[in-house]
This record gives structure tokens, sequence and C-alpha cells, in this order.
């Protein structure tokens, strides 16, 4: 038997992981596999033995007890320089994610709010998105020194226009809404009206954008260090592994095969979180998309 | 009436343009009115007839690339308007002059609560803390009869329905105590009991705070029971002007009171016989503004018109004391049936 009361308790139920877990299977799915790959890069050290450490005697040995993931054909520990490689995509993924969309989002609020800028802006954007990534990372490496810098600023060019584009079309479309017109209306200076009223509103498109831009920069990362023209290659990150087994291809498929794996795992879990952020963030953005 | 107050919101000879690629758009044609303290006035007419524009070129809001406010003086307790700086202009927005829009359910930002849309116009031009603001906020709540003000303040608009949006939009005008209220059809995204109370709540609010309110709509109905004084605008300029009253005891433009003619009345006896007559429209169609008006604007829709009306524009003159209007055949129209 129930007792009726009068006072309504506000309906503020209580965090349950179950509950988000069921209502955003893909945020959960997304978010657990990008915090593992996450902890593996973080924790390689412990995790890990030496990525470097050479063993003639052992090479090519198939995934056994001793060699998880096998060796390579210097008789290097796969496991190791997965384990390892894991750091390579994931600073390249969210630090490109991270400035592009600092830039992105600075310019594409210029664009947007300050009209005489806009076309001049757009122009340049548009020459820049005509760069292929490869192209730039390569020129930019022969001025250069190969290095992780380099790689993240070849991938971060290419990729500021289509954050630039997003932000100034969110933009342009909130500068029309009636709250913007009324928040003038109320004597709102230029700073306060975009970083209060606008900014916040182009954050959830942004945010879905941004790992997009994270997904793709860990792609093209794999793409620039297997064609050479990324990290160097001492360095073990999963594009340079299967670089360096492509040859040992048919004798030996797991140096290949396990990076890539792990490749295509960091690339679905953020993608998976971007969709469900999508999804949750702005239902109508989903179907605009 | 008001006369003997000094107005402290003077439009005078108000001509505002857009450049559209139709050509140069006549939105406002030469408008004048005077707000004394205190006072309500209703800008009444059909959509683009310039009521709107003429709320905006009070608040100097006409988009500059698209329009311009081409002449006239718009004075505000003494000060200029049409050539103040855009920084005092800013000052005033919201502070001494406010302005309520007519979509509640999309005037509020919706990634920022309704405590901090509402502080922030407070700190923006009273310089005061932001917790004294917030407390601001909170009394104003009270004031527009929201309950449990307090939770209120940390919601977001979708939380709230579109009368109570529509009170927060006035909580929020009105929280810095402005001399002028600009409420541009204010109720017509609203189902019509939401209507009365917010009219109410305007009307109410005007009594405590003396604030003088301009009514933009284009209901006479809302006319008739809130507005001391009406100004009927049609294609860009002012037809009549009046007491509200006078205004509906005696209709002296023909537009007026085809306005009128054109308002559908519960007749249930009427109806009860089968003898309702049909509601009677104005024939014709608004006259195209891109083109200059010869005569009177209404002309080519007016049963009263003569060849001079197409040629020459009525001046508006006090036909009965206190009650203005543009039109030639004004002794015809008068002695005629309203």
């Amino acid at each position: 038997m129930t007792v009726i009361t009068d006072d309504l308790v506000p309906l503020r139920p209580r965090f349950s992981l179950l509950t988000a877990i069921r209502r955003n299977p893909t945020i959960a799915f997304g978010t657990v596999l990008l915090a593992l790959l996450i902890a593996i890069g973080v924790f390689a050290p412990y995790i890990a033995g030496d990525p470097f450490k050479l063993s003639p005697v052992s090479r090519l040995r198939p995934p056994s007890e001793r060699w998880w993931f096998g060796t390579d054909q210097f008789g290097r520990d796969v496991f190791s320089r997965t384990m390892y490689g894991a750091r390579v995509s994931l600073i390249v993924g969210l630090s490109v994610a991270a400035i592009s969309s600092v830039l992105g989002l600075a310019l594409g609020i210029a664009c947007g709010y300050f009209r005489r800028i806009d076309s001049l802006v757009m122009r340049v954007m548009d020459g820049l998105m005509a760069i292929p990534s490869i192209l730039l990372a390569i020129a930019l490496i022969t001025l250069t020194r190969p290095g992780l810098g380099i790689v993240i600023v070849a991938i971060v060019i290419p990729e500021v226009p289509r954050i630039v584009r997003l932000v100034r079309a969110v933009v342009l479309s909130i500068r029309s809404q009636p709250y913007i017109e009324s928040a003038i209306a109320g004597g709102t200076r230029n700073t306060q009206l975009l970083l209060r009223h606008i900014v916040p509103n182009t954050l959830a498109p942004l945010i879905v954008q941004a790992t997009y831009v994270c997904a793709s920069a860990m792609l093209i990362e794999a793409g620039l260090s297997f064609l050479g023209a990324g990290v160097p290659p001492e360095i073990p990150s999963w594009g340079n592994i299967i670089a360096q087994g492509r040859s040992y291809f048919q004798i030996a498929p797991w140096t290949i095969l396990i990076p890539g794996v792990f490749l295509a795992a960091a690339v679905l879990a953020v993608n998976l979180l971007g969709d469900g952020l999508r999804d949750r963030l702005d239902p109508r953005l989903a179907r605009r998309l | 009436m008001t006369a003997a107050a000094p107005p402290i919101l003077q439009v005078r000879d108000l001509h505002t343009q857009f450049d559209t690629l139709d050509g140069v758009v006549r939105a406002v044609d030469g408008v004048s009115f005077d707000l004394a303290a205190g006072e309500t006035l209703g800008i009444v007419g059909e959509s683009g007839c310039g009521k709107s524009v003429t709320a905006l070129s009070i608040l100097r809001l006409i988009p500059p690339r698209a329009g311009r406010i081409a002449s006239g003086s718009i004075r505000f307790e003494g000060r200029e308007l049409t050539t103040l700086g855009e920084a005092e202009m800013k000052s005033l927005r919201g502070h001494r002059i406010s302005m309520i829009f007519q979509e509640p359910m999309t005037s509020l930002n919706p990634v920022l609560t309704i405590g901090t849309q509402i502080a922030e116009n407070v700190v923006r031009h009273l310089h005061v803390p932001w917790r004294a603001a917030l407390e601001r906020a909170r009394e104003m709540l009270d004031l527009v009869r929201i309950s449990d003000s307090a939770r209120r303040l940390g919601e977001y608009p979708h939380q709230l329905s579109g009368g109570m949006r529509q009170r927060v939009m006035i909580a929020m005008a009105l929280s810095c105590d402005p001399q002028v209220l600009i409420a541009d059809e204010p109720t017509t995204a609203l189902d019509v009991t939401i209507q009365a109370q917010i009219l109410d709540l305007m009307l109410e609010l005007k009594e405590k705070t003396g604030t003088a309110i301009v009514l933009i709509t284009h209901d006479l109905g809302v006319v008739a029971e809130t507005t001391e004084r009406v100004v009927v605008m049609y294609a860009g300029r002012k037809a009549e002007e009046a007491s509200v009253e006078a205004l509906f005891e005696l209709p002296l433009h023909p537009y007026t009171r085809g306005l009128m003619r054109a308002i559908p009345r519960v007749d249930t006896e009427a109806d009860a016989v089968g003898t309702r007559t049909r509601l009677q429209e104005i024939p014709g169609l608004v006259p195209v503004l891109t083109r200059p008006i010869v005569g009177c604007a209404f002309a080519a829709r007016c049963g009263f018109a003569t060849e001079r009306c197409h040629i020459e524009a009525p001046p508006f003159v006090e036909a009965l004391p206190g009650h203005a209007v543009a039109c030639w055949e004004v002794e015809r129209v008068r002695a005629s049936a309203p």
C-alpha cells in the first residue's frame, strides 16, 4: 500500500551507469574503447617491454606465450611496439582535433560575425582545403626534419577549413535568430554577444566535428608513416610498424594485421563517440548532416 | 488626455528605407508621433505597413547594410537618437528603452539559463555585482508572476511554456526600469487566454513602474483593451491618430473603418435567425512600396476616393479635437455611417 503525498519531489534520478549505457550504447562503447586505448598509451611502459630491443635470434616468430603478437624481421616484440604505437596515434589525433578546433572556431566566428573579412578568409580556406595533406607533409618534411610536430602541422592545415566552414555556417544561422536580435535590442556589446550568446551555440556541432577530425587525423598519420612521410621510422607508430612489416606480409602477417586492427579500433572508437554525441547533442543536426 | 505632459519620445517625419533588388522600399514614409511619460500608445496596421520598422528605427536596429533612416528625427529625453553614437545607443537599449519581440519561443537564448539572461542585462546597464543582479532577476520573475522564481532562475528556456517565456522577456525588458517599452506584437504567438494574461500583466506593471508603452499590433481588440491613444498606419504612413475611445466611437479614415468592419464578432442572435452578414474585406491590395506613391496611399482601395485623392497626398490634420486624420474626404466619411 502506498501513501500518496502532496509534496512532489522533483524528478532528478540518480546517475545510473546501466541506464546511461542502455540509452546511448554508441557513446558508451566508443568511450570504453577509447579509454582502453588511452590507458594503453599512458601505461605503455608498464604493460609492454622495450619496443626497440633487437633480437636477431628470434626473428619473425608467430604470436605465442612469449611474444603475444609475435616478432618482426628484427626480432622486436610487436606487442610492445603496438602498445607504444597507441601513443603516437592518440597524440596526433587529439592534438590535431584540439588545434584545428581552436583555430577553426576563432576563424569561423570571425567570418560569420564580421562579414567584411568573410569572403577573403573563406577564399584562403578554399585554397588550403585544396592542398592534399600527404603532399603537404612530404613538402614540409623535405624542408625540415621529420617529426611528430611536422606531422601534426601538416594534418592541421587542411583540416582547419573544414571546421571554419562548419562554425561559420552555424554562426550565420544563429546570427539571424530572434534571441540574438533580442540581445542586441538589450544593448549587448559585440564581445559579449560573441562569447556568451554565439560561441556556446556553436559548441555542440564543433565537438562532433572535432571527433571526426580526430579519427581522420589518426588515419592520415598512419598513411603518412606508411609512406615514410610521417613520424621518423624509428618511432613505433602503427603506420611505421605496418610499413616495416609490409615486405614480410606473406610469412609474418601478424606484423601488419595486429597494428591494423588497433588502428581500426581507434578510428572506430572515435567515430562511434562522435556519432553518439551528434545524436545526443542535437537530434536535429543528425537529420541535417 | 496626456497632452499636457511633455513627451519623452518624439518621432518627427521619420523616413526609413530599405534597399532591395526591386528598388528602394519606403517602409516608413513620414511618420510622426509623441509618447508621453507613462502613456500607452498603440500602433496598428496590417502586415508590412511599417509598424515594426518604426519600432526598430527608434532603437536604431535597422540592419545597416539593408536599410537606413533616411530622414526625420527621433528625440528621446531631449536627445536626438538618429545621430547618437553607437556606444551611447547600446547603453540606451535595454536600459532606457526596452523592446519585447513577437516570438517568445525563439527570443531567449537556448543555451543560457533565464537567470543568466536577465542578470546579464542588469549587470550590463546598472553595473551591479552578479549576485545582486541575480537577486534582481528573481524579483523580476516574482513581479511577472512566475512561481518558484528561485528555482526558475536556473532553468533553460525549453523548460518554460510560451506564456512563461514571454513573461521572462517582459521581466528582462523591465529589469532596468526603462522609460519606454516597445512591445512588437507581444501576444501574437500566444493563445487567447495567455494573451489576455500577458496584456493585463503589462498594464499592471506599467502602473507600478510608470514605463510608457508603445504597443505594436495588428489586433484592434488588443488596442481597444490596453492602449490610451492609437496611431493607425497604412503603407508606411500615418492614416489616423486619436484616443482609443474616439477612434472606436467614430473612425474617420476609410482604412480604419475597413479594419473595423473586418473584425469578426460573436453574434449568437444573428446566428440563430440566420441573418449573420458576411465579414467585409478591404478590396484590393497594399500598394507596392518600391514605387513612389502619388496621392493618398489608400486611394486605390477606398470607396470615398475622388480624383484628387489619386493626385495629391492628403495632409494629416486634426478633424476633431484630438483626432487627426489624413483624408481629403473626411467630411463625407464622417457623415456616412461607420
